[in-house]
């Protein structure tokens, strides 16, 4: 549960702002969209690792557990690092607010949630989702009853605290609503934009281009250094502290020496 | 040689014909997004509309019958 919060969690109080919704009288939608979704000054943070990092702080210290924490921070990553893909990016080491973009595929929230939507499932996002549904399907035992029983539920007391209202069966189809979901709606999506609008498919690198698609700077050479020298500083704390973790759990005196 | 698990490891009859009941509250699902697209946003929705039909209706069928 909370990985999929995780995924959803830095869309979930802004996309309706970007595409806008109409309140009775009122319109209410962001000035710019893209700015207000990916940038900053705007919401563009929650794109960002650092947030990752300090919900997953909050769920470890304010819940007391670390599989929240844990399984929040990855969906979350999972999400931010996904949306790099596209041709706007995500602040993702925020505060340093460059776009971190490879733009695979088109980039077009600011043009409103139907034709967002249109041009998402003609390019090359569209494949990435494809790419996801079909290691689902192959991973189906992930989605068993019995799978579900012996790891999911033990592992996460969301799950034994909703079972004092609801049956396990119940339990069990919230479980896979997350996939039904994901799965049904790129096929729906997939239909009402080529079967029944006739949007053409565009899986060029940046696609579709038929859309106006926002786009961010190119980094320059000095951010790219930059970039390059917060991963390997990342690299090398993540292997210092696997080195340590190693001494501290093995005593043996050659436990540490990765050779 | 050996066989790739996913090949391996078939699902039982029981789990395809539960998979198969998935199958067609998808196709419902779909068809209904397809032509009312509103019903495609929320994953909330798509959660609420699956306990509806692979829970709460199964479960009242069973107890009337």
């Amino acid at each position: 549960m909370p990985l999929l919060l995780g995924s959803y969690a830095p869309d979930l109080m802004s996309k309706w702002f970007v595409y806008g919704i109409h309140i009775g009288g009122w319109d209410l939608k962001a000035s710019d969209p893209v700015q207000f979704h990916r940038g900053w000054p705007g919401v563009g943070f929650t794109h960002s690792l650092l947030y990752g990092v300090v919900i997953a702080l909050l769920f470890w210290r304010l819940l007391g557990s670390k599989t929240w924490a844990i399984s929040f921070l990855i969906g979350q990553w999972a999400h931010a690092i996904t949306d790099t893909g596209d041709t706007v990016g995500t602040m993702l080491f925020f505060p340093w607010t460059i776009h971190i973009h490879f733009g695979a595929w088109a980039y077009a929230g600011q043009t409103g949630r139907v034709t967002d939507a249109a041009a998402y499932f003609s390019g090359l996002g569209s494949v990435w989702d494809a790419v996801w549904i079909v290691y689902g399907i192959f991973s189906w035992r992930v989605l068993t009853r019995s799978y579900f029983e012996q790891h999911v539920f033990t592992a996460d007391q969301f799950w034994s605290r909703a079972n004092k209202y609801l049956p396990m069966a119940a339990l069990l189809v919230v479980y896979r609503a997350a996939f039904f979901y994901g799965t049904s709606r790129w096929i729906a999506w997939t239909l009402w934009a080529h079967a029944v609008h006739h949007y053409p498919y565009d899986l060029s690198w940046g696609g579709p281009h038929w859309v106006h698609a926002a786009h961010s700077k190119s980094l320059s050479w000095l951010q790219l250094v930059g970039v390059a020298a917060i991963i390997a500083a990342v690299a090398a704390a993540a292997y210092a502290s696997r080195l340590m973790f190693a001494r501290r759990g093995d005593p043996r005196p050659d436990a540490a020496d990765p050779q | 040689m050996r066989v790739p698990g996913v090949i391996r490891d078939r699902p039982s009859k029981r789990q395809l014909a539960v998979f198969a009941g998935y199958v067609i509250a998808a196709a419902v699902y779909v068809t209904v997004g397809v032509f009312y697209t509103d019903f495609l946003l929320s994953v909330f929705v798509g959660a609420a509309y699956l306990l509806l039909v692979a829970w709460l209706v199964p479960a009242g069928v069973r107890r009337v019958f």
